[in-house]
């Protein structure tokens, strides 16, 4: 007997040694969430859509050179929706050319094509579309991942949400500056030169959308569309708005750059400096080669930067101009250079706690949980004198193991979290209620003081097995469906039942047994 | 000391009564929540932004309306947030139409305009440690030589205390304030001068639910409560029999449907949190009934034939000094929580406050009477138990009259 409860003795200590040890020191340990320490949570979606537009253009666009190199020069293109395109002016004898075009550049895996009279309907596969999208959804996770990482947050958290789909969730712990990171995760960066067809020249634009349309006749061609552009003047006052009709078409986007810098123009004024890929800077040749004299929109993320006059052919590098200031500047280079996203983000949901706010809820929810503490404390002690002692101890016991588990496992300690703790704590006194009652109902059927204790526990088990498994259900469906904070406080919860089982049976016990040892005459119990 | 010893309380003797009482209450809950629309119902499952700011001033929120109005935020709810005297408020706008980012942008533009009459200066009560590091290295004011990795180290280091300062304070009232920081140099607080400005708020949080996540809330908020309740009636279920796991899981409802009366009369927001405190009250719910039970069963089998009114009275009455106990120290613990606990779990507190209470006096007056109801309704057509049959019989209308 006496050698079990030494190692009972050994194992409670020991334990709660460990537990000290993961957790000390509990400010560097204790993976606070983002509503006690300030940061950012964000649920973004990314529009697979735009990457599966994008994969359409550029694959048609492709098709139409090489069917046109192949000789053929009659080919034209014109796209039906994101996912399909027609092929015409190519002749019947000259299908082989289609064909061995498609063939060698689209492979057939990817596209499916019929030919029906005079021209030939492409569409995507399905097996294409998801590969495509799941595709935009990882780049994304990469690109964020790259800015987070350039910008510099301690421990960020970048997942997918689910493993299909296309949101992703983004959690920067620390961070102040949260409309800046937002600007910078977000920003597609999405950089696209288009040809602009009003003013042919770029012109820095129209003053109203009226002016294009009214030059259209009332409305636009199919493959053209307006975009404006924000006019600010030096000191970066907004001075409103100007149009521009451009192609739909994209001549090359920022896909097809291979490195970009910060640099100073002709004014001194800070620029975007890049340089082109192999594949692009021969497509920005032909293109610009061509339209000597037309104006070229550099389009970001669907506003209008600049639209330059073409003045020569321009092939592997040149810059972009805007009214920047040197910190967009930097952050545009940031995203170029982090690799633009594939496709637009929209965020679905943005929670910001500022890191004054987080402050004054760990200070207030940790002065409630403190005078909780006391509350049980006294109420415990003057209700059952040297067992409540008992039951303090394991309490006290029960918080340290709570701590210990929170640090070990990483758990993140949220604002509900704490009062989990402090509910859990109540509660755990249940289970030493039901003990105690029991034992003093036994002594006064004439038990003697160990025989009560005996039953006492085994009689208040089953009890306090069934009372903390219903709680246990509560926080694990809790876990299941919540999200963030909540999930927080179904961990502590489920931590703290746990706790609350081994402090009430086990260590309990195992104080009584020390106390009330067999050969003690003891005919009372402090209770 | 002995607490409630040996008491002897037919606590089942007005079981009419109390039930008729609660059910009273219930509806009278119910129907507001349901029918009324009383229920304020957060972001989280309306979706739409809100905002924490700290103003410098004492807030005029009928000036403040005009404002956000004349942005064409006519719907925004202003309302004050935390102590009196720390000028803080929160600010409520509903879902855009057409839109999944809500109107966070709008609102602050609307409210620098208003504030600080849009100085196009970066707002020291606005940006962060890394834009203040920025603009402090453009200037570079106390002329650090080297790589510029050395001198970005250095105007964060500063930058860091400023913003450790503004943390404290949450908000700069005036330059004098910034002039205090430690680390900061006369020259470089110049230069941050002229650089920045001081604005007259500063955002403590800002949160916006679209609606596709709000639905989803909703749903998951919905499917976690009932998943709660059906889990733990079928735990009871197979622990106990069917007539205990109704009368636990109808007390939990009783104790969830007055509570959120409650909840609502009070004109708390309904959110996230609040799930989760209903659930935790569903748990405490439940386990403070199961104990009872637990007690009854047990003299069920200690005293086969005895009738089953009689066995849960003195079950009851057995149990009463561990039920008031227990349900005494919850309650104190949630009370602090509840005065002392602060704005963000005010709601949480309350529910538990309230809950434990109404819990305690349901797992006495509702979850037997229910149990004992069930077994006069249904407990000759109850197919099974041992038990059952031999208290059923027992248990025949006339008695209970």
């Amino acid at each position: 007997m006496k050698k079990g409860l030494l190692i009972k003795g050994g194992f409670i200590v020991g334990l709660a040694l460990l537990s000290i040890l993961a957790a000390y020191p509990l400010k560097d340990k204790l993976n606070l969430g983002l509503d006690l320490q300030g940061g950012i949570h964000l649920v973004l979606k990314v529009e697979t859509q735009d990457a599966v537009r994008a994969e359409t253009d550029k694959d048609m666009e492709v098709l139409r050179r090489e069917i046109a190199d192949a000789g053929v020069s009659s080919v034209a293109t014109s796209k039906i929706d994101d996912l399909s395109f027609d092929v015409t002016g190519v002749p019947i004898e000259q299908d082989a050319v289609l064909n061995k075009a498609a063939n060698d550049y689209l492979t057939s895996q990817r596209w499916d094509w019929r030919r029906e009279g005079s021209k030939t309907t492409f569409k995507m596969t399905s097996l294409n579309e998801r590969n495509v999208r799941n595709l935009a959804v990882e780049q994304a996770k990469l690109t964020i991942d790259n800015r987070v990482n350039q910008y510099g947050v301690a421990e960020p958290v970048i997942a997918r949400q689910g493993l299909e789909g296309d949101r992703i969730v983004v959690q920067l712990p620390g961070v102040d500056d949260p409309e800046r990171v937002k600007r910078l995760i977000k920003s597609t960066a999405f950089l696209e030169f288009r040809l602009t067809e009003y003013p042919k020249n770029g012109g820095g634009g129209v003053a109203t959308r009226d002016e294009i349309l009214a030059n259209y006749g009332g409305s636009l061609p199919a493959d053209v569309e307006i975009l404006s552009q924000d006019q600010k003047d030096d000191q970066g006052r907004s001075l409103g708005l100007r149009y521009y009709a451009v192609q739909k078409r994209r001549v090359i986007t920022g896909r097809d750059l291979k490195s970009a810098n910060t640099s100073a123009g002709q004014f001194n004024q800070p620029v975007v400096a890049f340089h082109l890929s192999a594949d692009g800077a021969k497509m920005f040749g032909e293109a610009t080669g061509a339209n000597v004299g037309r104006g070229l929109a550099i389009i970001l993320d669907n506003r209008v930067v600049s639209a330059p006059v073409i003045n020569s052919r321009i092939t592997d590098s040149g810059i972009i101009e805007g009214n920047f200031t040197q910190q967009e500047v930097q952050d545009l280079v940031t995203t170029l250079r982090s690799g633009a996203l594939p496709a637009g983000i929209t965020y679905l949901e943005d929670r910001t706690v500022g890191p004054s706010l987080g402050q004054d809820s760990i200070e207030s929810s940790t002065k409630a949980g403190m005078l909780s503490m006391i509350c049980v404390v006294l109420t415990m002690v003057v209700i059952y004198r040297g067992s409540g002692v008992n039951a303090l101890i394991g309490l006290a016991l029960n918080v340290v193991l709570l701590f210990g588990a929170l640090s070990y496992f990483h758990a993140t300690l949220t604002l509900p979290g704490i009062a989990g703790i402090v509910l859990s704590i109540a509660m755990a006194v249940d289970a030493n209620v039901l003990i105690f009652e029991r034992i003093k109902e036994e002594m006064k059927v004439g038990k003697t003081v160990r025989a009560a204790i005996d039953a006492g526990f085994s009689n208040a088990l089953s009890s306090i097995m069934d009372a903390n498994i219903t709680t246990l259900i509560a926080a694990l469906f809790l876990f299941q469906f919540g999200t963030g904070p909540i999930r927080g406080f179904a961990v502590t919860l489920s931590i703290g039942i746990l706790g609350t089982l081994f402090c009430a049976i086990f260590v309990s016990r195992f104080l009584f047994d020390l106390v009330y040892t067999p050969t003690r005459k003891s005919q009372s119990i402090s209770i | 000391m002995d607490f409630l010893r040996n008491t002897n309380i037919d606590f089942m003797k007005y079981r009419k009564f109390w039930i008729g009482f609660s059910i009273a209450v219930m509806v009278i809950g119910a129907v507001a929540v349901f029918f009324l629309g009383q229920l304020n119902m957060g972001i989280d499952f309306a979706g739409g932004t809100q905002l924490t700011l700290k103003l410098a001033d004492e807030p005029e929120i009928q000036q403040l309306r005009e404002v956000l109005s004349r942005a064409g935020l006519k719907e925004s709810q202003i309302q004050r947030f935390g102590k009196p005297g720390e000028n803080e408020i929160l600010i409520r706008t509903p879902i855009v139409e057409g839109s999944e980012e809500g109107a966070a942008a709008q609102i602050l533009d609307a409210l620098g305009q208003h504030y600080n009459k849009a100085d196009a200066n970066a707002d020291l009560n606005q940006i962060g440690t890394g834009s203040i590091a920025q603009l402090l290295v453009a200037a570079n004011p106390d002329g650090v030589a080297g790589e510029p990795e050395t001198v970005a180290a250095h105007y964060t280091a500063v930058a860091e205390s400023v913003m450790a300062v503004r943390k404290e304070k949450a908000l700069f009232r005036s330059w004098d304030e910034v002039a205090a920081v430690p680390g900061l140099t006369a020259k470089a607080f110049a230069s941050l001068k002229s650089a920045a400005s001081i604005g007259k708020f500063s955002p403590l949080a800002t949160e916006n639910v679209g609606p596709q996540v709000g639905s989803e809330l909703r749903r998951r908020g919905f499917l976690a409560v009932v998943g709660a309740l059906l889990g733990m009636l079928v735990y009871i279920w197979i622990r106990f029999e069917l007539r205990f796991g109704i009368g636990a899981t109808m007390a939990s409802l009783h104790d969830v449907l007055i509570t959120l009366g409650l909840y609502a009369f009070m004109g708390y927001e309904f959110n996230l949190t609040t799930i989760a405190a209903f659930l935790t009250l569903i748990g405490y719910s439940v386990n403070d009934t199961v104990v009872t039970f637990d007690r009854v069963r047990e003299n069920m089998n200690k005293h086969r034939g005895r009738n089953l009114m009689k066995v849960l009275n003195d079950s009851l009455n057995q149990m009463l000094s561990r039920t008031l106990l227990t349900g005494g120290t919850a309650v104190l613990a949630s009370l602090m929580l509840f005065l002392f606990g602060g704005d963000v779990i005010h709601g949480f507190s309350f529910i538990m406050l309230c809950g434990i209470i109404i819990g305690t006096y349901s797992s006495i007056y509702i979850a037997s009477p229910f149990a004992l109801l069930w077994e006069q309704w249904f407990g000759s057509v109850g197919k099974d138990q041992k038990s059952q049959t031999k208290s059923a019989p027992r248990t025949t209308p006339t008695r209970a009259r």
